[in-house]
């Protein structure tokens, strides 16, 4: 009666060893995936490959501080302004020995969102007092000496104070001829001083310029020295530069650092949250067994309902969910890696759930049509065929809501907020995270189900219903050939009867 | 081609429509009786969870708390999360959202004046009353952005079976389990939480999902018979055909949370808890709208102002016929390339 259920004349052979290619590609990616590479020499462990094990789980999951800060109601902060501050609660994050944080910015709504994980090595570690000092006002000074000339017992308070950061009128990062030499250039940072310091820095530099050897001028934040400069002359005219091997970033981050100290405006926090990390760890743990409980539940259930398209749908989503974490982990230690969060693993719990909704709309499909009287070769051609448009709806569908998701929620310089822009204009950056997490896992989970769940489970089953043995009906769910003529006959019988 | 039972859903949609809407009104009567709470993330305000020893007074945590003028205190103690552990949480709603100073000060007092209890911060969410509006304003502007994208979706790819309606009557099933999400939060007193969110997208997308898959089968079982079937049996047919499908699939990945329910609520892990029952029923109930509610709603709408079809079994206007006769013919073709 139709036509074009007999449309597909010339079926791609697939080769018998396709299958046992796929597979191995799978399973070795998948281990790759899951252990990682690494290398140990004595106690130091050198990543090559990150596994499971070095996923950056979300402080929801394993506990940390989530703070945002903002300037005061009646201060409206120019992006400089957003930009020093970033500098300075960065600093200060690394000088508290913590350095897996996240810093997002978002210029319109002057905040400054900080996250970071709980410190783990650390049992006295109080969120309260890190985050209390991270918003701190920060002090920059200029002071006579180094570090090295501090003898025992001192502190950087003991050194003369030339100016302070208020003394400062503008720093900026510039590209100029080293100071006594006319061929190469070097990046500085360059100083504008106000009325304020001029006279005591052309002071203090005419003193240190002409001791034997000459003498130091450090810069510090806070209590931390970031930067240590020769004095080569005096420094008149309220213009100076440090200088000191910076890359064209480092030179950048100091004058921030510097703009910072000198910053007028105050850090409130808009929002503050702790989770202990006794509630993250136990929740991990959990999740783990759950994980592998769930799939072990819907390996069985595709396995019985539909045979050997089952199997071969659960090779295909063991790639789905390694190629997730792959993404998550970002796979090699140089790439970027993505923070998993509880939403993360719902995007990939309905990831899995559009995995495996492809796999059955593909098997109820080949049964359909094994079950119509096609080849087993016709048969499963025509199935993936069909579900094809379904399944392609469906994944396309996920991607827009994956991408509204990552646009509205992602923070604020990444390319989906930029194109989401106009529909978000009047929302500040997100303080949720966690949902980004949701639609970064969701999107990528989608794409890789076109890869696995349809490109690579084709071939498997393509491949393996060439070996005679998996030329069974009762295989791939449908009723052997003699079956069905039986059961046709008792039907015309019974329709003749009436 | 399928000697499965047809099940005839079109003529029993009166009883299909009045299951969730007695769902809904329940659900409503329940809301208005009990309210439901909304959390910190989402209204503002401050919570602050301690682990405890011993026996505490929470008379007097509560008086020891409103010294320090916060507004309405109140505080609740229980076993949480790791069961374990003994936990007395305190809210209240500070409009100018709570400083880490003003946190130091209150939890080094509430340690002073509970010494033999050596409390111990589990927990702290504070969050300004502003920023959270805001965040809520923007999980519905990113949730109505999306099905406005998804409408245009479903308009353009199933143009052939009514695009606009079938886009609109997929939303009906969107809302639809969206609302049954918020109806489980209502059922079990969960507090409206990110967790929501994470639920009512992941529905979302699923729901959305499942009407493609039967709108799906409809678009082909179109090509296929043209107009020799009645709007009516079209559907039927289609719905029936995908219920397998919808079972297979629902039944598999429901199992999956469920094991996530079961582990999770052993190991004690609320936090999920909250987020996987939800969940379960949606994905149930997005089964049931795919199948019970877009596809029926949308021939409900057919009958009355379609314009491809007249009533059902009446037959079609010649010109209608022709014009829909060649379209199947260029499909057919399409799809045996």
């Amino acid at each position: 009666m139709l036509r074009h259920r007999n449309g597909v004349k010339h079926l791609k052979r697939v080769a018998k060893p396709v299958f046992f290619i796929v597979l191995a590609v799978i399973l070795a990616f998948t281990g790759i995936v899951f252990f990682g590479v690494h290398t140990q020499y004595g106690d130091f462990t050198n990543t090559i490959i990150r596994g499971v094990s070095d996923i950056r789980w979300g402080i929801d999951i394993r506990g940390g501080v989530d703070v945002t800060f903002t300037s005061p109601a009646d201060y409206d902060a120019t992006n400089e302004e957003v930009d020093a501050a970033k500098s300075i609660v960065e600093t200060r994050l690394v000088a508290n020995n913590i350095t897996d944080y996240e810093v997002y910015v978002d210029y319109n709504s002057d905040k400054i969102i900080v996250r970071f994980p709980w410190q783990a090595e650390d049992d006295s570690f109080d969120p309260e007092a890190a985050v209390k000092e991270l918003g701190a006002t920060a002090l920059l000074t200029f002071r006579e000496g180094s570090e090295k000339s501090l003898s025992n017992g001192q502190t950087y308070e003991d050194l003369p104070l030339i100016i302070s950061g208020s003394d400062v009128e503008k720093a900026s990062a510039v590209y100029q001829l080293k100071s006594g030499n006319s061929k190469e250039y070097e990046y500085m940072v360059s100083l504008k001083l106000k009325d304020s310091g001029k006279d005591k820095f052309a002071e203090a530099t005419k003193k240190l310029s002409s001791t034997s050897p000459k003498g130091y001028i450090s810069t510090y934040m806070d209590d931390k020295c970031i930067s240590t400069a020769t004095v080569n002359e005096e420094i008149g005219g309220g213009e100076a530069t440090i200088s000191g091997n910076f890359t064209a970033d480092e030179a950048k981050a100091l004058a921030d650092q510097i703009n910072g100290g000198a910053l007028p405006f105050k850090l409130e926090t808009s929002s503050f949250s702790t989770i202990s990390p006794t509630l993250g760890t136990g929740a991990r743990d959990a999740m783990a067994i759950a994980g592998v409980i769930a799939f072990g539940l819907i390996m069985i259930f595709m396995i019985a309902l539909y045979r050997l398209p089952g199997v071969v749908a659960v090779i295909g989503l063991i790639g789905q969910v390694a190629g997730t974490f792959c993404a998550i982990t970002g796979f090699f230690p140089f790439s970027n890696s993505f923070t998993l969060t509880i939403p993360g693993i719902a995007g990939i719990i309905l990831a899995v759930g559009m995995g495996v909704d492809a796999n059955v709309i593909t098997g109820e499909r080949i049964k359909e049509e094994i079950n119509s009287g096609k080849t087993i070769d016709t048969a499963i051609a025509t199935g993936y065929k069909r579900a094809f448009s379904a399944v392609f709806d469906g994944n396309i569908t996920m991607i827009i809501v994956a991408i509204i998701l990552m646009g509205a929620f992602g923070t604020p310089d990444s390319l989906a907020s930029t194109i989401l822009k106009p529909v978000f204009f009047m929302f500040g950056a997100s303080t949720e995270g966690t949902i980004y997490s949701f639609g970064y896992t969701l999107m990528v989970g989608v794409i890789l189900n076109f890869l696995f769940g349809i490109f690579a489970t084709r071939l498997m089953t393509m491949s393996l219903s060439r070996f005679k043995i998996f030329r069974n009906p009762a295989l791939y769910g449908g009723k052997s050939a003699k079956k069905r003529a039986a059961e046709k006959a008792a039907a015309t019988e019974g329709g003749a009867s009436k | 081609m399928n000697n499965k039972k047809v099940f005839d859903f079109i003529g029993y949609r009166k009883v299909l429509f009045l299951i969730p809407i007695v769902i809904a009104v329940i659900t409503v009567i329940f809301n208005c009786i009990f309210g439901i709470e909304m959390a910190i993330e989402f209204k503002g305000g401050t919570m602050l969870t301690y682990s405890y020893t011993g026996e505490i007074d929470t008379n007097a945590v509560k008086k020891t708390v409103e010294g320090e003028n916060y507004g309405a205190v109140t505080v609740t103690t229980g076993s949480s999360i790791n069961s374990s552990l003994e936990v007395v949480e305190i809210s209240f709603s500070s409009s100018e959202g709570l400083t880490a100073d003003k946190q130091t000060a209150l939890s080094d007092k509430l340690q002073q004046t509970f010494k033999d209890n050596s409390l111990t911060l589990v927990n702290s969410q504070d969050v300004n009353p502003t920023s959270g509006t805001e965040f809520f304003l923007k999980c519905l502007v990113a949730v109505l952005f999306s099905f406005v994208l998804l409408v245009i979706y479903i308009a353009f790819r199933f143009k052939k079976i009514g695009g606009l309606s079938a886009g609109v009557f997929a939303l009906v099933a969107l809302v639809h389990d969206c609302f049954m999400v918020y109806a489980v939060f209502v059922f079990c007193r969960f507090p409206i939480d990110a967790n929501f969110m994470a639920v009512v997208l992941t529905v979302l997308g699923n729901s959305i999902n499942n009407t493609i898959v039967v709108y799906d089968r409809i678009r082909e079982n179109r090509n296929l018979y043209g107009n020799s079937l009645s709007l009516k049996e079209l559907v039927n047919m289609s719905i029936t055909q995908s219920i397998t499908r919808s079972v297979n699939t629902t039944v598999t990945t429901a199992f999956a949370v469920l094991a996530i329910c079961v582990v999770c609520a052993i190991c004690g892990v609320t936090s999920i808890m909250t987020f996987a029952i939800p969940m379960m029923a949606g994905l149930i109930c997005g089964t049931y709208s795919s199948l019970c509610i877009s596809g029926p709603l949308w021939v409900l709408w057919q009958e009355n102002h379609g314009k491809n079809y007249t009533n059902a079994g009446n037959g079609e206007s010649k010109k209608d016929t022709k014009n829909l006769a060649s379209k199947g013919t260029v499909d057919t073709k399409k799809l045996m390339v």
